[in-house]
């Protein structure tokens, strides 16, 4: 039966691809992203870099023309401000950590994509695509892989979809790389229909006749129907169902609920809602799951709803109705890449549980943040890649005098940093972790308040200084910050052997140090360090002209414990 | 033999690097579209005798580009400044990577048409954000041609310059930019604690300028290796030849014979050169030409 079948299916494909324009595409714009390793304004390891044919392949090694994103491996996971999975029944078990979302020309029937992956290959774990306002289609999902140190073209095997497709999503996991990965240019190929007409027969008529043949193979799987009718679970009190039910995910949570009666009343009990973590299933949310979350939800305390879109799909009424009825006494709250233009955010103020805020890539209108400074029990605030300004972080600063965490990554409006690090020393004087990754304001002095948070174990200070001189600050960070676990100072060119050494004198719980980009340390002082910290589990010496390659071998078989990273 | 040796590698260099920048002139010779457009071409020598590296772009400490976008054409020199060789740092690269980085910007259209000086601005500030530290100083100039108003938006910062001719006419030329004799204005990365001892000029102090140009209208955009050793009536007797060329391939060829002499005659110790007679005029007495990294971009308006 099935080979009579699949004769002429495949002539009608080949039929059907024969009247369609092939194309090879590369990218034509990029459309958002969640990691970029500089400055918006900059282009060097821009998303933007994506564009067109690929500009390094097949040469091998960092290149500034090229995407990288900001972390690797597992060291940022590893922090201590790192963000707690809520679900830790739903995890994903191949977690995509970091998207980025491309445009192309012309929508096209895909039939390969090929990413061009020129340094540390091996990240990427999904593809996605659709036609710009439709819904997404997964065309491929795979394990992240451990890879030889050598430019590829990752061409996986992808879905073959009745769907024109325009724009891809890549998303990644960096837990296997060793170091930084950069992505060259992406291509698509596929097939073009001629005609309007022919688009639309295909992605609605033909294909499903052809599809048709396939289902039925599908359709005829035997469903259990339970055989005997005795259900073990029936004799089962309520409380013991809820409780084995927190073991659920939100997938088989469902599932459940179309069971029966009983256990459809079971999936109903608020208690199993009160950590939800949305990020997985960022495509599938919308007006109508919210809904009906608000039907199920009573008490949610922990809310993670990253890259899910508020603005359009989930809809901002919607979304602020969710959080006044189910989630009055919210602690944790993580709407990463949720907005990007000018929503509120305005309707926080009034849950003043939230101890645990993350605003990652958001972007929402500037003077929102005021609303912000209500708070007053923030231990944690996230503000990566956001457009917050010194006035309304100062104003939160001084509202949350318990903030341990604060992450201010790449936010290009704090112009008055060193005002910022002031009030942090008198306000917020527990301060764990701060990181300013790429901003420029801060001088020697801003660095100087800083160093009074005696209890910091996570600085991340990476391109802050440039060709700033760095005075004293690392002394007084010495002497005063005597648990630092984690010390990035990439790119200050003005550090000198002298200027280090205090740091490595004194600050003997350092596991990570970054020094890349510093012209002028020594061998003799790297030597010193690998030595003389006892915990040292990373060590990034790349662009340090001095240090030559051959002696970063040596180290290497010195200090097996100790990664020790150098560019290519 | 061995000056004959010598003589054929740097033609053959110059050749290539005309070659290299050919393609793209060809390719918009042949669109023949009605955008005003620049057909350009490049020459020119290192004033270090051998041939170190072979970069495309890069004459010596010379760098130069040519790029294209839908709304403009742009050309643009720089000379990084040989002091840095002292401290153990390449002069070329500085200059270089600001080169090749406004021709990224250019072709990823982060630039206005109008404002050539914030093009070099943004590429001053990139050069900061290297992983690899890039140090040093350059003068730089570039050259935008507005395809929506045929007006020629010009930035200069230092020595280097530009000169548009007409029909055996100068129209315009820029101004020179000293702090004082033989030490231009210039955009700077000086290694940590060094700042207060160089001479940094801001992105903003380039002197900006715009006018509209014709076609057939011919434009020199060079470093000072060209304007301190060729006479300008010389320089415009060369120019003149290709009033209204859009033959790429001819162009390159005055290109050539600019660069060869301006080379030649900066060895040349008895030519009264015009670094001879500024120098002259700041009382220094000296004579000859001036050895230096020569770069020449010889481009024609076409509309």
């Amino acid at each position: 039966m099935s080979n009579l079948n699949e004769g002429p299916k495949k002539s009608s494909l080949e039929l059907i691809y024969s009247g369609m324009i092939f194309l090879e595409q590369f990218v034509e714009n990029v459309t958002s992203y969640s990691s970029r390793y500089n400055s918006i304004s900059s282009i060097l390891y821009a998303p933007e870099n994506l564009t067109g044919k690929p500009s390094k392949y097949p040469n091998y090694g960092d290149d500034p023309n090229s995407y990288t994103l900001r972390s690797y491996g597992s060291w940022w996971n590893q922090s201590e401000a790192a963000q707690p999975a809520y679900m830790p029944q739903d995890v994903d078990p191949i977690p995509s950590e970091d998207f980025v979302t491309v445009r192309f020309k012309h929508g096209v029937f895909p039939e390969s994509i090929c990413i061009y992956e020129t340094y540390n290959p091996g990240a990427v774990v999904r593809i996605w695509g659709h036609k710009m306002g439709n819904p997404w289609v997964l065309l491929w999902q795979g394990a992240p892989q451990l890879c030889l140190p050598s430019s590829r073209r990752f061409s996986p095997p992808i879905r073959q979809v009745k769907e024109l497709i325009n724009e891809i999503r890549i998303e990644f996991n960096q837990s296997m790389l060793s170091y930084y990965t950069s992505l060259d240019a992406v291509l698509l190929t596929g097939y073009q229909p001629k005609s309007l007409l022919q688009g639309e027969l295909l992605q609605k008529g033909l294909f499903d006749c052809l599809d048709g043949c396939e289902c039925d193979v599908n359709k005829c799987t035997p469903i259990h129907s339970g055989g005997d009718g005795l259900d073990l679970f029936a004799s089962l009190p309520f409380e013991v169902m809820v409780h084995i039910f927190q073991y659920l995910d939100l997938k088989s949570l469902c599932r459940c609920a179309q069971v029966n009666k009983r256990w459809h009343s079971i999936t109903f009990d608020p208690t199993l809602y009160r950590e939800i973590s949305l990020k997985r299933y960022w495509n599938r949310v919308d007006e109508i799951v919210m809904k009906h979350f608000i039907t199920k939800c009573r008490n949610v305390k922990k809310l993670d709803i990253s890259w899910c879109d508020i603005e359009k799909q989930i809809t901002e009424p919607v979304f602020m109705e969710f959080l006044e009825k189910c989630c009055p006494n919210i602690t944790h709250l993580s709407l990463g890449h949720c907005f990007s233009h000018s929503s509120s955010l305005g309707y926080l103020a009034k849950y003043g549980e939230l101890t645990d805020l993350r605003l990652r890539n958001c972007k929402c209108n500037m003077n929102e943040y005021e609303a912000l400074s209500n708070l007053s029990k923030l231990t944690a605030l996230d503000l990566y890649c956001s457009n917050i300004s010194d006035v309304y972080l100062i104003k939160i600063l001084r509202a949350n005098r318990d903030l341990k965490y604060l992450n201010l990554d790449l936010c290009e409006l704090l112009e008055r940093l060193d005002e910022v690090t002031e009030v942090i020393s008198v306000f917020n004087p527990n301060l764990v972790m701060w990181s300013s990754w790429k901003t420029h304001s801060i001088t020697s002095d801003g660095v100087k308040f800083l160093a009074r948070c005696s209890s910091l174990r996570e600085l991340d200070l990476g391109w802050c200084l440039l060709l700033n001189d760095p005075g004293n600050s690392l002394e007084r960070i010495a002497s005063n910050c005597k648990h630092l676990r984690r010390l990035i100072l990439c790119g200050w060119r003005g550090v000198n052997d002298q200027l280090l050494l205090p740091i490595i004198r004194s600050c003997k719980e350092i596991r990570e140090l970054d020094l890349l980009g510093m012209k002028n340390i020594s061998v003799d002082i790297c030597e010193r360090i690998l030595s003389s910290l006892p915990n040292l589990r990373l060590l990034d010496i790349s662009f340090c002209d001095l240090i030559k390659p051959e002696q970063v071998v040596l180290w290497r078989q010195h200090y097996p414990n100790i990664t020790i990273q150098q560019a290519l | 033999m061995h000056t004959l040796w010598l003589t054929s590698r740097l033609l053959s260099r110059a050749i290539w690097n005309g070659i290299s920048n050919l393609s793209t002139a060809a390719d918009a010779n042949l669109q023949r579209k009605k955008d005003p457009q620049i057909i350009s071409a490049v020459c020119g020598f290192p004033k270090e005798r051998k041939i170190q590296r072979l970069i495309k772009g890069q004459f010596g400490d010379d760098a130069w580009f040519t790029a294209k976008y839908k709304t403009a054409d742009v050309l643009g020199v720089a000379d990084g400044v040989g002091g840095w060789r002292a401290y153990g740092i390449d002069p070329g690269e500085f200059s270089l990577h600001l080169m090749q980085t406004c021709q990224r910007l250019v072709n990823m259209g982060r630039f206005t048409p109008t404002n050539p000086s914030e093009l070099l601005a943004r590429s001053y500030y990139e050069l900061l954000h290297h992983k690899k530290a890039i140090l040093g100083s350059s003068t730089a100039c570039v050259v935008v041609l507005n395809k929506e108003n045929s007006t020629l938006y010009t930035a200069n910062i230092g020595d280097s310059g530009f000169m548009v001719v007409r029909r055996g006419k100068v129209i315009h030329k820029s101004e020179e930019q000293q702090h004082y004799f033989n030490t231009p204005f210039q955009l700077s990365l000086p290694p940590p604690g060094y700042q207060a001892n160089v001479l940094s000029d801001q992105p903003d102090s380039a002197i900006t300028n715009n006018f509209p140009v014709e076609d057939g209208d011919v434009i020199l955009v060079a470093t000072d290796g060209v304007f301190d050793n060729l006479p300008q009536s010389l320089l415009i007797k060369e120019l003149c030849k290709v009033q209204g060329e859009r033959c790429a391939t001819r162009l390159q060829t005055v290109a050539n014979s600019i660069a060869w002499m301006a080379r030649n005659l900066s060895f040349d110790e008895t030519f009264i050169s015009p670094f001879a007679e500024s120098a002259f005029a700041n009382g220094i007495n000296t004579i000859g030409g001036k050895p230096d990294d020569i770069t020449v971009l010889l481009a024609t308006v076409a509309i």
